[in-house]
């Protein structure tokens, strides 16, 4: 409270100096008929002013006869009137002329216009709000400001320290309850009356921004934001106000990289995927599983961009941290449905994650030590304001825990990760921006010495961004991702061997956003190649008998047209329709077995093949997507939200495991498997309570999905040359609930969600190999039907800060033993129905407290603090059930990764 | 071939304070299963075809065995085996009957008594001919290395090694019964024993994935020093299978969900198809196999010192009381038996213990010696 009241007080008495100072600019003298540049250097001599301008724009121009002028500002007034150019003069005496826009700061308007209120009677104005306004600007020519109808503002939305810019911030007028949310580029455009408006510019993370504009003209208002966390000046981490209203998607949620910086940690280290895991309707199937499941989609129907391109294994060591540092995230998008034509390929969900540019302005960096990883990041301008760089590297030093232990197999075990990201942004002007970036991850781990498994994954990208004017953008990108694994074997000199895999996509973008009076239109194009290494099998040295062997490559394009607009219909409703036209080609080399179509597929039910030679088409696949929502403004407090959509995937993970392990196989889309189909209905309601500082919604969906795939049972998918014969065709269904309640202001934070969801298949073969539990729907691996997430931040002060958050959720499905039989004198075991039985519900409170060491700006180093406990109540939540035969008994066994609580420090430091 | 990544996660996760409880699971089914245990060989008197039903689980009753059924195996050439019931569930073929490599054998399954319907048929399966074991041997294998806490621990590391020439048998399976001798340390009548025990693991291997149809230093069998097996001589006797692809791929996929299950990177269980089906219910549920196979044996002993082996019968675990006297004992030969009596020096005591098995080596084996046993010279 104490910190509002002086804030106030702050903006007053700036407001009240400034006014003193433009009336200071007094003159006397006539200029009348004085060339403009002569005039200029006389003002400059006479009074402590600077003027800056082009001398193009002032060629030829005299003053004219302003005899009732004894004010610098009048004579400016009347000179420009009727011309294209604009000024203002800031508090220093700096006088800036603009040409064809204007951007007045603390400007001091028309005394006689009384429709345009004097900027000092913002601050009172809106009652019972935490609303003031910081600067004013005018916007047009003040003498257009009885023309009638409305006018279009445009601008940027960049951060002050880095000027990146942010996107997905909400700008809204509380008074009309109109809004709208700046894109990728910052860019944000608005349509509004003329007149007086209060813009508020929010985002979770950073400074709440509010302009007071005396709207004339179409015109551009560019905007600074700067980061909470940063300068930490400021102990308000303001709202994501009013975003929920505003977006035209159901089940789109942004991530600010300072508010999951907040988070407890699993093991020192933020982590973008454990964030996301804390959204409604995102669930995992356990603790250190790779991989999340959204809305009742399976992990492999995730799309995680990086640089726009795929990332295609999300995790390193197993899950227990993601591949992408959060160094290099600036922000991230999740959305759950709602998916914008712009994206495909995937049905569930689509993880956007921004990434940063170098700061433009100086060197920078951030440096973190934790118990099992270090990382490293720098950033700065190789040539001021145009060229850019930001280098982030990663790594762990777990081998040192293994070497320690002596159990001999543990001893001799090693597992070891490192991801290294970097990005260079050339702005050559402010029409075009270039970037390249790569990155790269890499594990490793070995068990026991004689079986060591590998995996990578790269992407390069080249981004070019060009605006070709304030309305219209566009942006092409190229890029390259490609996963692969290998195991490589020497337990028996004679059978070493390697086996690998690898998925490698090209993919271009073109995409073009056009605003349109109050359409904003985007529309482009998609193309991603594909080739895949299913898998070869090489003998590992010259002593191996083993064969080499080697599944012939697929190759395959999947393309893209897409076009959607946004529109407002009238006031209160608007529109996104939308449309992908997605389409996928296989193509050979390729042999496709036939089978007899009486039996089920198998090695002995092949009667014939199909040669396909290189290049031609052996499978297409077609169709449109359609993207569909209606927003609804109920009034300024509240809105409802309807959309469909439709998704189609042509890209597999061939898992037959409950999670998603690193050795999983990537498969297109052939002569057999069809392309996965998703449809999605969601409906929402969204409400701001309590003077905006609460934020309710409720979301309901239900999703369909068509050809998702089952394995027939025990079979092995490695090396697996004919895929089809062990595949089951499934049907999936999903419904849910979710509900949101989150107080996003004040000192005190907290939010609560929980999810009421439900996920079942079915199959839908024939043949009694590919019917699973007689082919009655049974709830997927990861239904879990409640679940609960409280999260709580207390932000004591500048210097400390406490987080803490509960997850509750029923246990996942699983299949248990029921029967045991013997057969040649072992004992086998037969299951009940497929997730017939639960696992233990779960349930886990982590806390953390961060202290920054010294917030002296003058420090060379911020160093910080960071302690956690994750699993603070010790709760032995069960990761897997498992049962193992001893002697002529079956026992179950359960295992709690975390079978008590951790506790971590980090210490980073900001340089 | 390839070990799941189960294995390396939970060893790291056990250096991540991870836990592990023990319980029963509490399953509500209690259906019972047709098992069928069948075997076609090109050898005489190993034919046989069992059938049981499932037992629930953690139950430790013996095996619910199915009598009163016809049992048939017709080939290809359209000749008809009938088989008759010589045990409870077992049903065997006449005496001089034997498989015949590159016949395709189908078993039918009827029963006229207890239930209408009970009419199950195997598809049709080929004897693929088997070639000999080239060699079964062992190599000493160092559990614990001496040092100055542990004393030096030994297994036996069983190996088998076989070709094919003629490039025919792709799939093998292997079953052993393993027989040894132990002597109980104690002055009593059956003091010798022979004892034996069938494998209990799924051995397979295929060639199909190998430049030449040739399996080197395959791990049959480890033999740890935990039990008395190589304390005085041991054999093993290895029966070599050939299998067909298909009946190759039941036992992987057994093998990949019999392991262990439940984990996060583990396949997910389902029950194994069979090679049997009803004709009632084409989707009704039968467990079991009808395996066709020609076999090949061969037998090897092992004599030979392993440091650390250990023997069931120790004075801690047998002797129960040293009693002054020669008798009479409370209980004797009930719940108390005689492990040596000595009258020099006097005076004169009896030594007693409360584990039959201690004083008689025929609880546990038998004491009449295998004919195939050749004791050293």
């Amino acid at each position: 409270m104490k910190f509002k009241t002086q804030f106030l007080f702050y903006l007053i008495l700036s407001i009240s100096v400034n006014l003193g100072a433009q009336e200071k600019y007094r003159i006397s003298t006539n200029y009348k008929g004085v060339p403009f540049d002569d005039f200029v250097s006389a003002v400059e001599s006479a009074l402590p002013v600077k003027f800056f301008y082009l001398d193009e724009w002032v060629k030829d121009m005299k003053l004219g006869d302003y005899a009732d002028c004894t004010s610098l500002t009048c004579i400016m007034d009347n000179l420009f009137k009727g011309t294209s150019l604009y000024y203002y003069i800031d508090n220093s005496g700096n006088v800036v002329i603009t040409n064809n826009y204007a951007v007045k700061v603390n400007a001091n308007p028309s005394e006689s216009d009384n429709k345009y209120l004097p900027p000092t009677e913002y601050s009172g104005s809106v009652e019972n709000q935490r609303i003031e306004a910081n600067t004013t600007v005018e916007i047009g020519n003040p003498a257009e400001k009885n023309k009638p109808g409305n006018v279009v503002i445009t601008g940027y939305i960049t951060n002050k320290v880095t000027k990146e810019p942010v996107s997905g911030v909400t700008v809204f007028i509380q008074k009309l309850s109109a809004g709208t949310i700046s894109n990728e580029y910052g860019f944000y455009t608005l349509t509004l009356p003329r007149g007086v408006h209060l813009l508020q510019y929010s985002f979770v993370g950073m400074k709440e921004k509010i302009v007071g504009l005396n709207l004339y003209g179409a015109g551009d208002l560019n905007v600074d934001m700067i980061d909470v966390l940063i300068p930490l000046k400021e102990t308000v981490i303001s709202a994501q106000k009013s975003i929920t209203l505003r977006r035209f998607e159901v089940g789109a949620e942004k991530i600010n990289i300072t508010s999951f910086k907040l988070l407890p940690t699993s093991m020192g280290e933020s982590d973008i995927i454990k964030s996301v895991l804390l959204i409604p309707g995102v669930q995992s199937v356990g603790e250190g599983s790779a991989g999340f499941n959204v809305r009742g989609g399976s992990a492999d129907q995730n799309l995680i961009l990086l640089y726009g391109a795929p990332v295609y294994n999300s995790s390193h060591f197993f899950g227990f941290f993601s591949a992408v540092n959060t160094d290099i995230i600036k922000d991230a998008t999740l959305y759950k449905g709602g998916i914008p034509s712009r994206y495909g390929g995937r049905i569930s969900s689509v993880l956007d994650i921004g990434s940063k540019e170098g700061n433009r302005k100086e060197f920078a960096g951030n440096a973190g030590i934790s118990p099992i990883t270090t990382h490293l990041s720098v950033e700065g301008p190789i040539i001021k304001d145009t060229l850019t760089y930001i280098l982030t590297a990663r790594t762990t030093y777990s081998n040192w825990i293994f070497g320690m232990i002596k159990d001999p197999a543990l001893h001799k075990s090693r597992a070891s990760f490192y991801d290294l990201n970097g990005k260079m942004t050339w702005s050559p002007d402010k029409n075009n921006k270039i970037d390249f970036s790569a990155y790269t991850s890499h594990d490793a781990f070995r068990f026991n010495s004689d079986t060591t498994y590998r995996y990578n994954n790269n992407i390069f990208a080249l981004k070019w961004r060009h605006f070709f004017n304030s309305r219209f953008f566009s942006s092409f990108s190229l890029n390259n991702s490609s996963y692969n694994y290998d195991i490589s074997s020497k337990y028996l000199a004679t059978e070493a061997f390697v086996l690998s895999h690898r998925i490698y996509s090209t993919g271009f973008k073109a995409d073009f956003n056009w605003f349109l009076g109050r359409n904003e239109i985007n529309f482009g194009l998609d193309l991603t190649r594909y080739a895949v290494s299913p898998g070869s099998y090489l003998p590992y040295n010259d002593s191996s008998l083993v064969i080499p062997h080697t599944i012939r490559k697929e190759h395959a394009l999947e393309g893209a047209l897409y076009v959607d607009d946004k529109f407002q219909l009238t006031d209160f409703l608007s529109v996104n329709a939308g449309i992908r036209m997605s389409s996928y080609f296989s193509f050979g080399p390729q042999t496709v077995m036939l089978y007899n179509p009486e039996f089920s597929k198998s090695k002995s039910t092949v009667t014939d093949s199909l040669n396909f030679n290189p290049g031609q088409i052996s499978s297409k696949y077609a169709g449109p997507e359609f993207r569909v929502s209606f927003n609804f403004r109920i009034s300024d407090k509240n809105s409802f939200k309807i959309n469909y959509n439709r998704t189609r995937q042509y890209i597999h993970l061939l898992s037959n495991s409950t999670s998603i392990a690193p050795t999983d196989i990537w498969k297109l889309s052939d002569y057999y498997l069809k392309p996965q189909i998703g449809d999605q209905v969601a409906a929402g309601f969204y409400e701001m309570l309590f003077r905006n500082s609460f934020e309710a919604s409720a979301e309901v969906y239900y999703k369909e999905i068509r050809n998702m795939l089952d394995f027939k049972g025990g079979t092995n998918l490695i090396m697996d040359e004919n895929i089809e014969k062990d595949v089951v065709n499934m049907k999936g269904k999903a419904y849910g609930l979710e509900l949101v309640l989150k107080k996003t202001e004040g000192k005190i934070r907290y939010s609560l969600g929980y999810t009421y969801s439900r996920t079942f298949i079915k199959s839908l073969g024939t043949f009694s190999d590919e019917v699973i539990n007689s082919g009655k729907w049974f709830p997927a691996n990861f239904d879990k039907p409640n679940d609960l997430v409280v999260t709580f931040n207390y932000l004591f002060s500048r210097r400390l800060s406490f987080s803490s958050n509960y997850t509750w959720s029923t246990g996942r499905p699983i299949t248990y033993p029921i029967a045991t039989y013997i057969v040649s004198d072992k004992l086998l075991v037969t299951y009940s129905d497929r997730n017939e039985y639960r696992i233990p519900d779960y349930s886990r409170l982590d806390l953390s407290l961060r202290i920054s060491g010294n917030l002296k700006s003058h420090r060379i180093a911020h160093p910080f603090w960071t302690f956690s406990v994750y699993n603070v109540l010790g709760r032995q939540n069960v990761y897997s059930i498992y049962f193992k035969k001893s002697g002529q008994v079956v026992n179950g066994f359960m295992l709690s990764v975390f079978g008590r609580a951790i506790p971590s420090v980090t210490f980073s430091f900001d340089f | 071939m390839i070990k799941r990544a189960q294995i390396v996660l939970i060893s790291v996760l056990l250096l991540l304070n991870s836990c592990i409880t023990q319980f029963i699971p509490k399953t509500s089914e209690d259906k019972e299963i047709l098992v069928v245990e069948g075997l076609i060989t090109d050898q005489p008197a190993m034919s046989s075809v069992k059938l049981s039903k499932s037992l629930p689980l953690g139950g430790k009753s013996a095996a619910k065995t199915l009598s009163g059924c016809l049992i048939t195996v017709s080939d290809d050439l359209g000749s008809i085996v009938n088989f008759t019931e010589s045990s409870p569930g077992t049903y065997t073929p006449p005496g001089s009957f034997t498989g015949a490599s590159g016949r395709f054998y189908t078993l039918h399954i009827k029963s006229n008594s207890f239930q209408t319907g009970f009419n199950y048929e195997s598809f049709p399966v080929e004897m693929k001919a088997v070639p000999p074991i080239d060699s079964v041997y062992y190599e000493k294998k160092t559990i614990v290395e001496s040092d100055n806490y542990n004393q030096k621990q030994e297994g036996c590391q069983i190996f088998v090694n076989t070709h094919d020439p003629s490039d025919n048998c792709k799939f093998f399976r292997w079953e052993y019964t393993e027989t040894w001798k132990f002597i109980l340390p104690y002055p009593v009548k059956n003091k010798a024993c022979w004892v034996s025990s069938n494998s209990d693991i799924i051995n397979i291997k295929s060639t199909s994935v190998l430049g030449d149809d040739k399996i080197s230093r395959y791990p049959l069998n480890f033999v740890s020093n935990l039990s008395d097996r190589l304390r005085v001589k041991y054999s093993i006797l290895v029966n070599q299978y050939s299998l067909n692809e298909d009946e190759y791929l039941y036992w992987e996929k057994l093998q990949n969900i019999s392991e262990q299950v439940g984990g996060l990177y583990d396949i997910i269980p389902s029950s194994v198809p069979s090679n049997m089906f009803s004709f009632a219910d084409p989707n009704e549920k039968v467990l079991g196999y009808f395996s066709v196979s020609a076999i090949t044996s061969k037998r090897i002993f092992i004599r030979d010192f392993f440091e650390g082996t250990v023997t069931p019968y120790t004075d801690e675990l047998c002797v129960a009381d040293t009693i002054p006297g020669l008798g009479p004992i409370q209980n004797l030969n009930y719940s108390v038996w005689i492990l040596s009596q000595s009258s020099i020096p006097p005076p004169p005591y009896t030594v007693t213990t409360h584990e039959k098995g201690c004083s008689d080596c025929t609880v546990r084996g038998t004491n009449v010696k295998p004919d195939f046993w050749l004791d050293d010279k």
